[in-house]
């Protein structure tokens, strides 16, 4: 009787262990993918962030000051992201931006020396 | 005698070779003006020479007549003056810069676009490297000038053609968008024409076109980077400069008409 309560318990704990290696396996096999595509995710972001911003500047006149000062904002907050690209990216996107904020910070002076 | 004699002109001889040398190396040499097909070339040779190739000579000519001048230096992000780019053969492997449309895959005019650069090359891709690689060597193209240019207005200076002229009539239609390249924008608003006044009096004033410049430039091509000043009259521009490269000069000394094509600027007519 003992031993048939010491067997059922050793088979629960060994069911349990197995359930949990299996769990963690699953786990470690999907790690990998998992980074990858969250690193996918991220460089999407960028470009998705960066095609937004630079759209606009066809419209750059139209915008008011704080409209103007967002844009130039979020052309800083791309910059730091796109410096951590591969060189061939990094240098083609870093010169398009510089050029989209240049023209965003020259319609921005403009409209303060308008206002003046 | 005679011995007297021949020092003289030795010596004189000397003086004007050493004092011409003196004054070119003042004022330089005049350059020679470039043919139709040679206006707008461009040398490239940051890295060619050093890996046993050929400089590239890049024919802005071709190129202008199926994209404008934007795709290429915003979209791709090619720089305004030559040899800034610092191109690297890899840049191009990579779909960057030339690479960006000569991948092998782009299809133009029913045919595909050579590669520019790949990252494994061997003897028999020489053929495909001279193609732009082919400064100082006799390498046949897939376009002819005088055949492209035959149905298209003529002009007098640059390339001999009326670029303009030839857009409205519908012989070139210049791409203004790259799929995969440049980002989605509106239709730039119609900026209005204005005149600047010109130094020289009796010389017709400027009537510069905002909209013959954006339609192909778009905004951010020209401003800050060119055209610094903010408010109209605040920067004064001289031919000067302008024959330096500076603001118009940008453009109108190496691909668009240049400055010798006065009148197509000075164009308003002088009030009696």
């Amino acid at each position: 009787m003992v031993f048939k309560a010491r067997f059922e318990t050793t088979i629960s704990a060994v069911l349990l262990f197995l359930g949990l290696a299996g769990l963690c396996g699953m786990r470690a096999i999907g790690g990998p993918s998992a980074s990858a595509s969250q690193a996918d995710e991220a460089q999407e972001s960028w470009q998705k962030e960066f095609d937004n911003v630079c759209a606009k500047t066809e419209d750059a006149m139209t915008f008011s000051q704080e409209e103007l000062t967002d844009l130039i904002r979020r052309c800083d907050s791309l910059q730091p992201r796109i410096e951590k690209l591969d060189e061939s990216r990094k240098k083609v996107y870093l010169e398009r931006l510089r050029k989209c904020r240049g023209l965003y910070a020259y319609v921005l002076d403009a409209k303060r020396k308008e206002k003046k | 005698m005679n011995k007297k004699i021949f020092i003289s002109v030795a010596l004189i001889v000397v003086f004007c070779g050493l004092f011409c040398s003196l004054a070119l190396s003042q004022t330089g040499t005049k350059k020679k003006r470039p043919l139709p097909y040679e206006y707008g070339r461009v040398i490239i040779d940051n890295y060619s020479e050093k890996a046993n190739l050929a400089p590239v000579v890049f024919e802005h000519w071709i190129h202008r007549s199926m994209f404008t001048c934007r795709v290429c230096h915003v979209d791709i992000g090619f720089a305004m003056k030559a040899g800034a780019t610092d191109i690297k053969a890899a840049d191009n492997a990579h779909g960057y810069y030339c690479g960006t449309c000569h991948n092998g895959k782009m299809v133009a005019d029913g045919k595909t676009v050579f590669q520019a650069c790949s990252r494994k090359v061997n003897l028999e891709d020489e053929k495909r490297c001279e193609r732009c690689h082919s400064y100082g060597r006799k390498v046949a193209s897939d376009f002819d000038f005088f055949q492209f240019s035959q149905p298209l207005p003529k002009e007098r200076f640059g390339n001999g053609l009326d670029w303009e002229k030839s857009e409205e009539l519908g012989l070139i239609k210049p791409a203004s968008f790259l799929p995969g390249v440049s980002g989605q924008k509106n239709s730039l608003a119609v900026q209005k024409d204005f005149a600047l006044n010109a130094k020289v009096e009796g010389m017709p004033n400027i009537i510069f076109s905002h909209k013959k410049h954006t339609v192909w430039n778009g905004c951010e091509l020209c401003h800050p980077d060119i055209f610094m000043g903010v408010k109209r009259g605040t920067v004064k521009y001289s031919m000067v400069d302008i024959s330096q490269g500076k603001s118009c000069g940008a453009c109108h000394t190496t691909v668009a008409f240049p400055l010798t094509d006065c009148q197509r600027c000075h164009s308003k007519p002088v009030q009696p």
